[in-house]
C-alpha cells in the first residue's frame, strides 16, 4: 500500500513536470468556457456572417444548447486530448528504462499500472470537475434557472465514466505497444471497433460508447436515462478488464 | 464593419478565451526556444506549429515534440 501511495505520488508529480497537468487543465478550462459562449453567440455569428438581405430564423439559445455543446466538445476533442496525454504514460518508461531500477529493488509489477491507471483517473476527473464547473458557472450566468437541464448529472455522469473506461483502454494498449503512437492506434481502434458494433442494433444496448454518444440524446429527451445503465456495466466491467490484463501482460513483459 | 462592431462588443466575454490561448502558446513558446533538443523536426517548424495552430498545437509540442531533459 505505501509503494502504490508513493507511486502514485510520483506519477501526479511527473504530470507537473512533464506540462501534462497544464495543458490538460488549461485545454478543459477553455473548453469549459468555450461550450455556454458557443451556444450563446452561434445565432449572432451566424447572422453577421450571412449576406445581406438573407433572412433565417434561429431560435433563441437556451441552457440545453449549452450542455449539448459542452457533451459535444468533451466527447470528441476532450477525450481526444486526454488519450494523447495519456497514450505516453507506458511508453516513456520503456523507452527511458526508467522502470528497471525500481522494479528490481522490489517494487510489484501491478503496483506500476495500478498506480499509474490511479493517477491518470484522477487528473482525468480533476479536468473534467474543472470543466464542468466552468461551464455550469457560465451557463448559469447565461440562462440563470435553466441551467438544471433534465438529465444533466446523468449525461455529464455517463460522460465521465467513459473517460475512465478510455484511459484504462490506453493504459493497456501502453503496456502492449511500447511506443505512443502504438498506444494511440490501440485506443483509436478500440474507439472505431465499438462505432462499428454499434451499428448492429442489439449490441448498441450494451455498447460503451453509447456514454458518450448518449448524452445529447438524453439531454434533448430522447433517451431514457435507464438505457444508460447497460452500457455502463460493459463499460466497468471493460475498465477492470483492461487494468487486469494489463497487470497480467506487464508481469510478463520484457523491460 | 459589422463583424468588427460585434467582436469588440464580445471583446469582454472572449477575454478570458483569448488569455487562455495565449498561456498555452507562451509556455510552449518559451519551452521551445529554451530547450533546443526535439524528438524530431526543428526549432522553426515547432515555434510555427505552437504559433499557428490554436490548443492543439502546443499540446502536441509538450506530448510529442518535446525532448528530454538533460
Amino acid at each position: 500500500m505505501r509503494a502504490y501511495t508513493a507511486y502514485t505520488a510520483k506519477e501526479l508529480t511527473e504530470f507537473t513536470r512533464t506540462y501534462k497537468l497544464l495543458i490538460i487543465g488549461l485545454v478543459f478550462l477553455l473548453f469549459g468556457i468555450m461550450s455556454p459562449l458557443a451556444a450563446k453567440f452561434m445565432p449572432e455569428l451566424l447572422t453577421s456572417f450571412m449576406p445581406e438581405g438573407m433572412q433565417i430564423t434561429i431560435a433563441d439559445p437556451t441552457a440545453l444548447d449549452s450542455w449539448m455543446q459542452f457533451e459535444k466538445n468533451i466527447s470528441q476533442i476532450g477525450l481526444f486530448v486526454i488519450v494523447i496525454v495519456m497514450s505516453g504514460m507506458m511508453a516513456g518508461e520503456y523507452s527511458r528504462g526508467t522502470l528497471v531500477n525500481i522494479l528490481t529493488k522490489g517494487l510489484p509489477r501491478r503496483t506500476v499500472i495500478l498506480s499509474k491507471f490511479t493517477a491518470a483517473v484522477l487528473l482525468w476527473t480533476g479536468a473534467y470537475l474543472v470543466c464542468f464547473g466552468t461551464a455550469y458557472a457560465y451557463t448559469w450566468f447565461y440562462w440563470r434557472k435553466t441551467v438544471n437541464t433534465p438529465g444533466l448529472t446523468e449525461a455529464a455522469f455517463a460522460l465521465w465514466f467513459f473517460g475512465v473506461f478510455l484511459v484504462a483502454v490506453t493504459i493497456l494498449g501502453g503496456v502492449l505497444v511500447r511506443t505512443s503512437y502504438g498506444t494511440l492506434l490501440f485506443t483509436g481502434l478500440a474507439v472505431v471497433a465499438q462505432f462499428l458494433l454499434n451499428m448492429i442494433p442489439k449490441v448498441e444496448k450494451y455498447n460503451p460508447i453509447q456514454l458518450a454518444a448518449g448524452g445529447t440524446p438524453l439531454l434533448q429527451g430522447q433517451l431514457e436515462a435507464g438505457s444508460l445503465v447497460k452500457p455502463m456495466i460493459v463499460a466497468g466491467a471493460c475498465t477492470v478488464g483492461c487494468v487486469v490484463a494489463a497487470c497480467a501482460v506487464f508481469h510478463k513483459k520484457k523491460l | 464593419m459589422h463583424n468588427v462592431d460585434l467582436f469588440l462588443k464580445y471583446l469582454p466575454v472572449f477575454i478570458p478565451v483569448l488569455i487562455i490561448e495565449l498561456v498555452l502558446m507562451l509556455t510552449a513558446l518559451i519551452h521551445v526556444l529554451r530547450h533546443p533538443n526535439y524528438r524530431f523536426g526543428n526549432k522553426v517548424v515547432w515555434i510555427l506549429v505552437v504559433v499557428f495552430i490554436q490548443i492543439i498545437g502546443p499540446v502536441v509540442y509538450f506530448v510529442f515534440g518535446r525532448g528530454e531533459e538533460e
